[in-house]
């Protein structure tokens, strides 16, 4: 390896730093392996008996990834402090937590797909259930393969190694554990990685202000560049318009939109799909609600954090055009200024922040594959044995397509933009409408994510390629998708049958949903399952 | 009902009330003076402090507001989750129908 064409040089004591904290975190695997491979529950879901926060803790490590000071720095350089409402999406879980989180969590469904079937009846919900287990599966390997690319990208930065070599090694250490604790073994992880990137974030955030000279000296600056309105989150170009190189006040609107009422929903967020897992691996519903909130607001504190490293690091390097330069800024910052002796400590809590995202979405992907396609469709009398077995096999699968995928990518910030926002536009209303309207059937829902999957491609790629389209700001892609896809949803649930009453009833009054559920709360009320009141007559079980 | 309402009945919290609603604005709020107010403390910026002052006190009136709530809910659903897990895993293993 070409250790002399990167950034860094490591002494014996970094290196020291960085190999503990390897050997930390894989002894997770080791402590917690016979709690995990009791039963396919305690696998995937620690046995649902989590006390908040950890699963807390596991939200927010898990969203903060190696990507991720990437594509927020890409959006601060870029936007100044008006980038931060990009990564405001996390506040999705700020009415979640009181909401779709809590609804979920009464469902006691081990994943999203499950829950599906669920809500939904008949051959409807099977497709779908198979559907969106295929998809997540794939779209967990997909997250493992992007975040990996990250960190090759990393590495390949600081110490010149080939790529394929930071893509493949630490993901690599994050399977050991996954594999042999499953999600206690993430869950555990998760906690040690969330505090330790808490801490080097914090710290080396604000060392980069300092370096800046501070936030007078950041102020000073930019007023010198003549870019005082970097300081301010509310600088818009306008109300609306279609130019991309602005950034309209119709981009904070829609982003605001999105990330808060989106939390009735669920599914809207490529998030929702970990956060399902922490959900329910919560020991009561109140846990699952706080957990989900208090993950969700330590993200957003982090974000304001790089937010402003990213404007220090924007003065001392002002002009840098290219996106895959930029994009880097947070890591420079760390490693060019940071101290003799805080390196180690620096990359532990990179490869901290690379573990705790590829461990979730290994275990997550498996979770899919074995609880949803093997278990539901393949071997539904699997024993708890074979299931955990079973599930160790797809934690294999899922690494392997991951290393294939992650060598191909390059651009990380396009990539995210694409996958966390204008992917999810179509089947934003659909994924509210399936917790709050009783009506909204599996047809509709499937339609919903068949469609948006072919014109997200179309709006965003394929017609303004062909020059039938022209590039459109963010917000209208996201607003034109949403109406677009409802040409094709809303039909499709008026043309098809409603759920099966039987089926609906039994679903309200197990997980009690909000919204427009009127025919079937009579109707749990005619059987007298519930009364008006909402006294919950229903024997469980029965 | 008052806002601060601290013994609720199982039966009560079963209902969405406006007590979802007030936790659910104050949650959004706080989490948006947050974004606003963390950064602009880290800048020394006046509007930070106010707005980190203020997801604080929304923070606080939330919890206050919810928590309750929440408890009750909690201890209720908590009695038949056993009987439920079971109920799920015959659906996954295709024994359970519809019937009730």
């Amino acid at each position: 390896m070409a250790q002399a064409q990167g950034l860094v040089h490591f002494s014996p004591l970094d290196w020291m730093w960085t190999v503990l904290f390897i050997v930390l975190m894989t002894l997770c695997g080791v402590v917690f392996y016979r709690l995990g491979k009791k039963s396919e529950s305690d696998f995937f879901l620690a046995g649902r008996g989590l006390p908040w926060w950890l699963p807390a803790a596991s939200v927010y490590a898990t969203h903060t990834a190696t990507d991720t000071p990437m594509w927020i720095g890409g959006m601060i350089y870029k936007w100044g402090l008006r980038g931060i409402w990009y990564p405001f999406f996390a506040a999705w879980t700020a009415i979640s937590a009181f909401v779709s989180s809590r609804i979920f969590r009464r469902s006691l469904a081990m994943s999203q797909a499950e829950w599906q079937g669920l809500r939904y009846s008949g051959l409807g919900a099977e497709l779908l259930r198979g559907w969106l287990a295929g998809w997540q599966t794939f779209m967990n390997m997909f997250v493992v393969a992007w975040v990996s690319a990250a960190m090759g990208k990393i590495c390949a930065y600081l110490f010149g190694w080939p790529p394929w070599f930071g893509v493949t090694f630490f993901t690599s250490i994050s399977a050991i554990y996954v594999l042999a604790a499953g999600y206690w073994g993430v869950i555990m992880a998760d906690f040690q990685q969330g505090i330790i990137a808490f801490v080097v974030i914090t710290l080396v955030s604000v060392w980069g202000i300092g370096e800046a000279g501070g936030p007078a000296g950041i102020a000073a600056k930019l007023e010198v560049l003549g870019e005082s309105w970097r300081l301010n989150p509310f600088h818009f170009d306008g109300f609306w318009g279609l130019d991309v190189d602005h950034f309209y006040a119709m981009d904070f609107i829609t982003l605001l939109v999105m990330a808060t009422i989106g939390g009735i929903g669920m599914g809207n967020f490529i998030d929702w799909y970990p956060e399902a897992q922490r959900i329910q691996s919560a020991r009561t519903v109140r846990d699952a609600s706080y957990s989900i909130w208090a993950g969700g607001m330590a993200t957003i504190f982090r974000n304001s954090f790089w937010a402003v490293a990213i404007l220090a690091f924007y003065v001392m390097f002002p002009g840098i055009g290219a996106e895959r330069e930029y994009e880097m800024g947070w890591f420079r910052l760390g490693f060019e200024y940071l101290p003799a002796g805080f390196l180690g400590m620096f990359f532990a809590g990179i490869i901290a922040i690379h573990l705790s995202t590829i461990s979730t979405h290994l275990n997550l992907g498996a979770l899919y594959a074995t609880r949803d396609l093997y278990h539901h469709y393949v071997n539904p009398e699997a024993s708890e044995a074979t299931l955990v077995r079973v599930g160790r096999w797809n934690t294999l699968f899922l690494l392997a397509g991951s290393f294939l995928l992650g060598l191909f990518m390059q651009s990380i910030t396009s990539w995210l933009i694409f996958a966390l926002w204008l992917q999810a536009a179509g089947i934003w209303v659909p994924s509210i409408l399936q917790v709050i309207w009783w009506r909204f059937n599996s047809w509709g829902y499937l339609s919903s994510w068949i469609a948006n999957l072919v014109m997200s491609w179309l709006v965003v790629w394929v017609l303004p390629e062909l020059g039938l389209l022209p590039e459109l700001p963010n917000w209208a892609s996201f607003w034109l998708l949403a109406a677009l896809v409802s040409l094709v949803y809303l039909p499709v649930t008026f043309l098809t049958a409603s759920d099966d009453r039987a089926h609906l009833v039994k679903y309200y009054v197990m997980a009690r949903p909000l919204g427009f559920w009127g025919p079937i709360r009579r109707e749990a009320i005619r059987l007298g399952l519930i009364t008006p009141s909402g006294d919950l007559r229903l024997e469980a079980g029965r | 009902m008052s806002l601060f309402k601290r013994d609720w009945t199982a039966i009560e919290a079963e209902e969405w009330t406006r007590h979802d609603v007030w936790a659910s604005a104050l949650s959004a709020a706080s989490f948006f003076l947050t974004a606003i107010g963390v950064a602009g403390s880290l800048l020394m910026q006046t509007w930070g402090f106010v707005a980190l002052g203020l997801a604080i006190v929304c923070v606080w009136v939330m919890f206050r507001i919810i928590d309750p709530k929440l408890r009750a809910i909690s201890t209720d659903f908590e009695a038949k989750e056993a009987a439920y897990i079971e109920q799920l895993d015959r659906a996954t293993r295709w024994e359970a129908g519809d019937e009730r």
